[in-house]
């Protein structure tokens, strides 16, 4: 099993915001086997040429959650991403502490903000009035009931999603993938009792902040696949109450939209999105998209082939979906 | 300085289960912990948690199969109350929210477990820690407690016996703060990093029972340290007994199934000692593979059963050894896992010092002996951290106040503030790595005397070295160098103990198995191991084994 060393320069991101005027990298040359972990590689600096590089770690096998860091421009887990394939794609691995998170020193970031969105979201279980749980026993659950947790129950709240996320990074108000995950697996759980409440709550609680870029289900070390977790989320929460804030109406109208002539109607969908007052605001950006792109503006005439476009929204609308 | 009721040190499932046991009494509760709670080792807990819940199942036949793996060290009494609250204790945490795996009636599954005559651990696929350790924090999550986050613990403080408090330091800003408690709880997990090929976490490193120790509490039975048959070969990460309970069976490099020689009856199965002791001695006598190890084989399992049950174990052999479980061998050796030993305490976790008390892996009770069944840890922290915080909320409500002068927060600051103010020194770093190798050398599977002795040398030696330790890193963030060199120490006194145990201890018994001295001496050796605290080393004594119903007999798997 003895594998041939190589050459690892490793870039790390340096700051004590006490005491440096500005962050620096320094960098350090190994030898390493390519399938050495990022986090050994580290260890090894802490251990053989700067022990004041300081950084969270523990179980070192992908199951504590405390090493997730950027490495070479991707959040994830420095235990769980080996040098090799990072210095053939790379020739380097440069490592930043986490993003969205103000650093506390080095690679340690401050989580406060990460674990209070998460709190926010009040993630317990509440006594299902419906299905109290049976007295001195555990209760019962359907294969089908099990299967609807998906991935989520892997989760270990390391934040990688959280500091990939750019909708954390616009918008104080998202909550972050993590917490959303979770969301839905108390969703999900029969034995829980605030379908309803958590699934209102969270239709205005930053939901339809997600943009759907999925990098969080791309940076997630366990699968859990948080993005597709939220469009459960947003499903469930269309088919409980419908459509009632922005990010509904635009994901109802973008769907009702293109239906209509095959091919989207920017000018329609702001209609659809915003009631007339919302609108008044939206003036200016009308103006200037008028200036610079007036077809934008214009009503699109019907594609060829419509009645094919129709039969795709049929069989969809015959696609049976996850309900709470 | 902060005052509470109740303070608990360590926040994995011991430590967040007593809090929620003194929250629940009506106690102003703390938890002080150098990890967040759900970074804690608990949730690296693989394979389940026991219950004789099964139709065909017992309590007494679990009582049994615990008393037996003990090597009949364990104290029946407590092993009794143990296995009673068995069945309860997984109520209340799948009441809690936990995600257990099922089977396809709807109840909770069980699967086999070594040394044990039914199938009855519980499990959440391979991550059962996992979800113990997330429905405990989510249900704790709706209590009113404060989280000392990210604080590392550097005193127990006793006077007159009593307890006073702890003074600890915030790793964020590295201030000093003395927190008054009537009760203590210690519950910081095992030592496991006193040896480098562990399946333990890097934080565990026996902080607290350390403190305790130095505190004037008696370490039980210390010497009895488990190792995991199945640690992946380079990287020491567990592969879940789970795995073999799931049908994973062990081969040599002749591709003989070798455990049909050590335990005809269960094969695989056996208790972790005897198959430790069997990858030992077929590796020794040369039928390993080249580079000392064997195999563990699931691939007959089938991908559908393996990526499902054992999903986790698929992405660290894929991840960490190059290996995909559905179609290779998985290369593992035994590697260091669990410590029987710890703080000494009774069924209520109270130790032989007023106001303190201790759960978990950091205690011990003791209802694993010399010799722990798989499934019984996780029980063992929600079972025994329920009685802590109960026992710690009922000592603190009749408790007088306490307190801790600006002194000894002060003489705390200044001892280790020495460390991070020599310019001369060695670094904590290499001290932990000569003790690792050490004890991985000198005190492991098999036990010999003249071992011992050059073991209990080196680490006297590391004692006087690490007396000038030096730490580089002058930071006051976030300093983990300094973590790094309190941690050693602490280690470094818990190997000593270790070590002085096994030189003592001249039979065979569970997981200490001395090589002149192969079989169990009943006669002279029935009897736990106390240890304490004296400047010159540990002062050692004994103390009878409780017995019940069940009388010593030779095991046999």
């Amino acid at each position: 099993m003895e594998a041939e060393f190589v050459k690892a320069p490793i870039e790390v991101y340096r700051y004590d915001p006490g005491t440096d005027r500005a962050p620096r990298y320094d960098r350090f040359e190994l030898e390493l086997a390519p399938h050495t972990p990022v986090l050994t590689a580290l260890l090894k600096i802490r251990s053989d040429l700067d022990p004041s590089l300081t950084m969270r770690y523990s179980c070192r096998s992908s199951i504590c959650g405390s090493c997730a860091m950027v490495i070479n421009s991707k959040s994830r887990l420095a235990c769980q991403t080996p040098v090799g394939p990072e210095l053939e794609r790379h020739g380097r691995i440069v490592i930043d502490p986490m993003r969205n998170m103000p650093v506390l020193r080095d690679l340690v970031v401050e989580m406060g903000g990460f674990w209070g969105n998460y709190r926010k979201l009040e993630p317990h279980l509440v006594e299902n009035p419906d299905r109290p749980l049976p007295e001195g026993k555990t209760s019962s659950m359907s294969p089908e009931e099990v299967d609807r947790f998906k991935e989520t129950p892997r989760c270990i709240a390391c934040g990688a999603c959280y500091s990939a996320c750019p909708a954390v990074e616009h918008d104080a108000e998202f909550p972050g993938p993590m917490s959303l995950a979770k969301l839905y697996r108390f969703v999900v759980d029969p034995r829980d009792g605030a379908h309803r409440e958590r699934l209102l709550k969270i239709q205005t609680g930053g939901l339809w902040l997600c943009m759907r870029c999925h990098l969080c289900t791309e940076a997630c070390p366990k699968d859990v696949r948080p993005s597709e977790r939220i469009r459960d989320l947003k499903e469930m929460a269309i088919r409980l109450q419908g459509a009632t804030e922005h990010g509904s109406k635009h994901a109802i109208g973008f769907k009702d939209n293109i239906r209509e002539k095959g091919v989207l109607n920017e000018f329609k969908l702001v209609r659809q999105t915003y009631n007339s007052l919302e609108m008044l605001a939206q003036v200016p950006q009308g103006l200037k998209i008028r200036r610079k792109k007036p077809e934008l503006t214009q009503t699109p005439k019907a594609i060829e082939g419509l009645a094919e476009v129709e039969k795709l929204y049929q069989i969809l609308d015959d696609e049976p979906g996850d309900s709470p | 300085m902060h005052r509470h009721d109740v303070v608990v040190v360590g926040a994995g499932l011991a430590g967040q289960r007593a809090a929620l046991a003194a929250v629940e009494a009506g106690r102003d509760v703390a938890i002080v912990s150098k990890l967040h709670p759900l970074r804690s080792h608990s949730g690296a807990a693989q394979g389940g948690i026991n219950a004789a819940v099964g139709a065909e199942d017992s309590v007494d036949t679990h009582i049994y199969d615990t008393v037996k793996g003990s090597d009949y060290l364990g104290d029946q009494d407590a092993i009794e109350f143990f296995c009673r609250e068995a069945g309860p204790t997984v109520v209340e945490m799948e009441h809690f929210g936990t995600i257990f795996s099922r089977g396809s009636d709807g109840n909770l599954a069980r699967r086999p477990f070594g040394g044990q005559g039914f199938p009855r651990t519980i499990y959440a696929a391979d991550r059962t820690g996992l979800a113990l350790l997330q429905a405990l924090y989510e249900r704790l999550g709706t209590e009113s407690f404060t989280l000392y986050e990210e604080w590392d613990l550097t005193r127990i403080v006793v006077q007159d016996r009593r307890v006073q408090g702890i003074v600890a330091f915030d790793r964020r800003h590295g201030d000093f703060a003395g927190i008054a408690a009537k009760s203590v709880v210690v519950a910081t997990g095992p030592a496991g990093r006193i040896y480098g090929r562990t399946t333990n976490a890097h934080s565990c490193t026996g902080d607290g029972i350390a403190a305790a120790y130095h505190a004037g509490a008696q370490l039980k039975d210390m010497e009895f340290v488990q190792f995991h048959p199945t640690a992946l070969l380079e990287s020491g990460i567990l592969i879940t007994e789970g795995a073999r309970g799931e049908g994973g069976i062990l081969k040599n490099v002749g591709g003989e199934r070798f455990m049909s020689r050590y335990a005809p009856h269960v094969l695989d199965l056996a208790s972790r000692d005897v198959v430790s002791r069997a990858i030992w001695t077929e590796v020794k006598e040369g039928r390993g593979f080249p580079g000392g190890y064997v195999h563990l084989e699931l691939m007959h399992l089938g991908r559908e059963r393996i990526e499902s049950r054992l999903q986790e174990i698929c992405d660290f052999c894929r991840n960490f050894a190059g290996v995909d479980p559905v179609t290779e061998p998985i290369p593992i050796m035994p590697g260091q896992h669990y410590m029987m030993g710890g703080i000494g305490t009774n069924i209520r976790g109270e130790t032989n010092i007023a106001g303190l008390f201790a759960a978990g892996e950091a205690a011990c009770v003791s209802i694993h002996g010399a010799n722990r069944l798989g499934g019984n840890s996780l029980l063992e922290t929600l079972v025994f951290g329920k009685q802590a915080g109960n026992a710690a909320a009922a000592y603190s409500d009749r408790a007088a106040p306490t307190d801790i002068s600006e002194e000894v927060v002060e003489g705390e600051s200044r001892a280790v503030h020495a460390m991070t103010d020599r310019k001369e020194g060695e670094e904590p770093q290499h001290l932990r790595t000569e003790m690792q190798a050490t004890m991985d050398e000198l005190v492991g599977i098999y036990r010999q005397p003249q071992e011992l002795l050059e073991a209990q040398r080196r680490i006297g030696a590391l004692k006087l070295r690490f007396a000038s330790v030096r730490v580089v890193d002058r930071s006051s963030v976030y300093n983990i160098n300094l973590t790094d060199a309190l941690e050693t120490g602490h280690m470094i006194d818990l190997a000593e103990v270790i070590v002085a145990g096994a030189i003592a201890r001249t039979e065979s018994r569970g997981a200490h198995a001395r090589v002149d001295f192969p079989k169990r001496d009943d006669a002279n050796w029935m009897k736990h191991t106390l240890a304490r605290f004296t400047p010159d080393g540990p002062e050692l004594s004994y103390a009878p084994v409780a017995f019940t119903r069940w009388e010593p007999k030779e095991r046999v798997y």
